[in-house]
């Protein structure tokens, strides 16, 4: 087996050892790490491969990088209910010791997508990032929250998916096949992430006719770039489809072997 | 209850997380989750975490791994065929769990294509003594076109629609997003019988989700004749879950089903033993 499959590495870590991480280390010693903040629900699944491309292409620069899933997340400790904000960001400052740990480099960047972006840069002072760079992130949780209730009830009435129509009741306090809390829901709603106090590489995608809350939030330390292709986020058609994206991987790549 | 987190295999290529109760049940049957499409190892929804540990509670060691190139398993760098590869992968699989848990038998549980993989090692391996296939093998018989076409000949609405040349809206049915390549239904059906005949206990639990080729209880017999009469066979139409059991109740549910079946068939008792 070839050794880049050996220098990824499963385990797990954090208090009571609860989180689950994948670390990818480089070829060489390295003067260069990446956090890599996984979105929640649906939007992890889909994207877990682009994550594990990333992760080997940034690895392949000579950079370390540690894959985590949150507390109720993915292989991590706890129910999907049990998912909370402040944990996430909590999680995300811990799994940023540990990858400091294991690298020995004190200056860390931070990648997330959608939910996973807004929890980076969130975190960003809690952990000590140096930068982030956030692919689509929720800016403006409550416009967010919308969607997801309105993808949610639609689900009832899908008929590629269910024989027959389900009640309301049926899809109750569920974000597309996960469970939430009163208290996450009331969390996301709440989200209004502040501009970065870091520099930032906003990597943009959504589709022309989402509404999007970047004015105000692209401020002089960060930095705006949009991808050709839109990323089917919130097609209902294409739940279940992985999200790949080459030029997501090339611009991230590029922003961290850029960065100082 | 504590999980670890492998990576291992004959080329150390493959990633899985074991459950291992506590207390250390050392005889229990060691029940192996299978990729279900190109979902990693969580399953859809996060599925199979959570049915590797409810089982973890029930005592039953398990666990949920990436096949070659799925997930965060690499390949393997030899030369085989997917069946191949697969079989060897759960043979590694089994290997790691017989490791960790001291179990010398194993049920294997995969949904969609991961009821293939299973079935695939089912056929063959003499350390599977019980397989669950979800969303499996199915074929659409005379029952299922009579199901599917009575309906919608007495159905004057969709008359209406067809006379005055109005195109119904699309619900999209037309082409499954998903589908199990078929085995010939003779194939299966032979397969299901040597698989009884070797002494596995088999769960056929299927979903309305498959609606365009599995459409009623009462197909399991009309695809597979006597062999699913045989007490080692339970079988369970989901009518109103979908394939992939995206909401909770419907994911319980299936759980229940699986749980109840497990503990039926391969009881841990007091000794660990099942």
């Amino acid at each position: 087996m070839s050794t880049r499959t050996e220098a990824e590495m499963p385990f797990y870590f954090g208090p009571e050892r609860a989180l689950f991480g994948l670390f990818h280390a480089p070829s060489a010693a390295t003067r260069k790490a990446v956090l890599l903040c996984p979105p929640l629900g649906q939007d992890h699944i889909r994207c877990h491969r682009l994550y594990r491309q990333l992760a080997q292409a940034l690895a392949a620069e000579g950079i370390a990088v540690l894959r985590f899933d949150y507390y109720g997340t993915g292989d991590s400790a706890g129910d999907s209910i049990d998912m909370d904000w402040q944990r996430c960001l909590a999680d995300t400052a811990i799994a940023a010791g540990e990858l400091r740990i294991r690298t020995g480099v004190d200056r860390l960047f931070a990648f997330g997508a959608r939910l996973g972006g807004s929890i980076a840069l969130a975190s960003a002072a809690q952990a000590g990032f140096a930068g982030v760079a956030a692919w689509d992130p929720v800016l403006d949780g409550r416009t967010y929250v919308e969607r997801l209730d309105a993808m949610q009830s639609a689900l009832c009435l899908d008929g590629r998916r269910f024989m027959v129509p389900r009640k309301p009741v049926d899809a109750a306090a569920q974000w597309l096949g996960f469970a939430i809390s009163d208290s996450l829901r009331q969390q996301v709603a709440d989200l209004h992430v502040e501009r970065p106090t870091v520099p930032a590489l906003l990597l943009d995608s959504l589709s022309p006719d989402t509404p999007r809350s970047l004015n105000g939030f692209a401020v002089d330390t960060a930095m705006t770039r949009t991808l050709e292709i839109s990323t089917p986020w919130d097609d209902p058609r294409r739940l279940e489809v992985a999200i790949l994206s080459h030029p997501l991987i090339q611009a991230v790549t590029q922003y961290m072997r850029e960065a100082a | 209850m504590q999980e670890q987190a492998f990576r291992f295999g004959r080329a150390r290529h493959l990633v899985g997380i074991a459950g291992l109760p506590a207390p250390a049940a050392p005889k229990a049957v060691g029940v192996i989750v299978l990729n279900a499409g190109l979902v990693h190892r969580i399953g859809p929804f996060r599925m199979h975490v959570e049915m590797t540990r409810r089982l973890n509670a029930c005592g039953y060691p398990t666990l949920r791994f990436d096949l070659s190139t799925i997930g965060d398993s690499a390949s393997s760098g030899e030369s085989q065929t997917r069946k191949q590869q697969i079989c060897a992968d759960v043979s590694d699989a089994m290997t790691l769990l017989g490791e960790q848990a001291a179990c010398k038998h194993f049920v294997l549980i995969g949904l969609c294509s991961g009821s293939q993989s299973a079935h695939m090692v089912a056929c063959s391996d003499p350390k599977v003594a019980g397989a669950v296939f979800l969303d499996g093998y199915a074929y659409r018989t005379l029952g299922y076109r009579l199901r599917y076409y009575i309906p919608r000949m007495l159905d004057m609405k969709r008359w209406l629609r067809i006379l005055s040349r109005r195109k119904a809206p699309s619900d999209g049915s037309g082409d499954p997003p998903f589908t199990v390549a078929p085995l010939p239904q003779a194939v299966v059906r032979a397969d299901f019988a040597g698989m009884l005949d070797r002494g596995l206990k088999l769960c056929l639990i299927y979903s309305g989700g498959i609606s365009q080729y599995f459409n009623h209880a009462r197909q399991f017999r009309e695809c597979f004749g006597r062999v699913v009469s045989h007490p080692d066979v339970f079988t369970r139409f989901l009518k109103e879950a979908d394939h992939t059991y995206i909401f909770t109740g419907d994911r319980n549910r299936l759980l229940d089903n699986v749980e109840r079946w497990l503990s039926q068939n391969f009881p841990v008792t007091a000794d660990g033993s099942s």
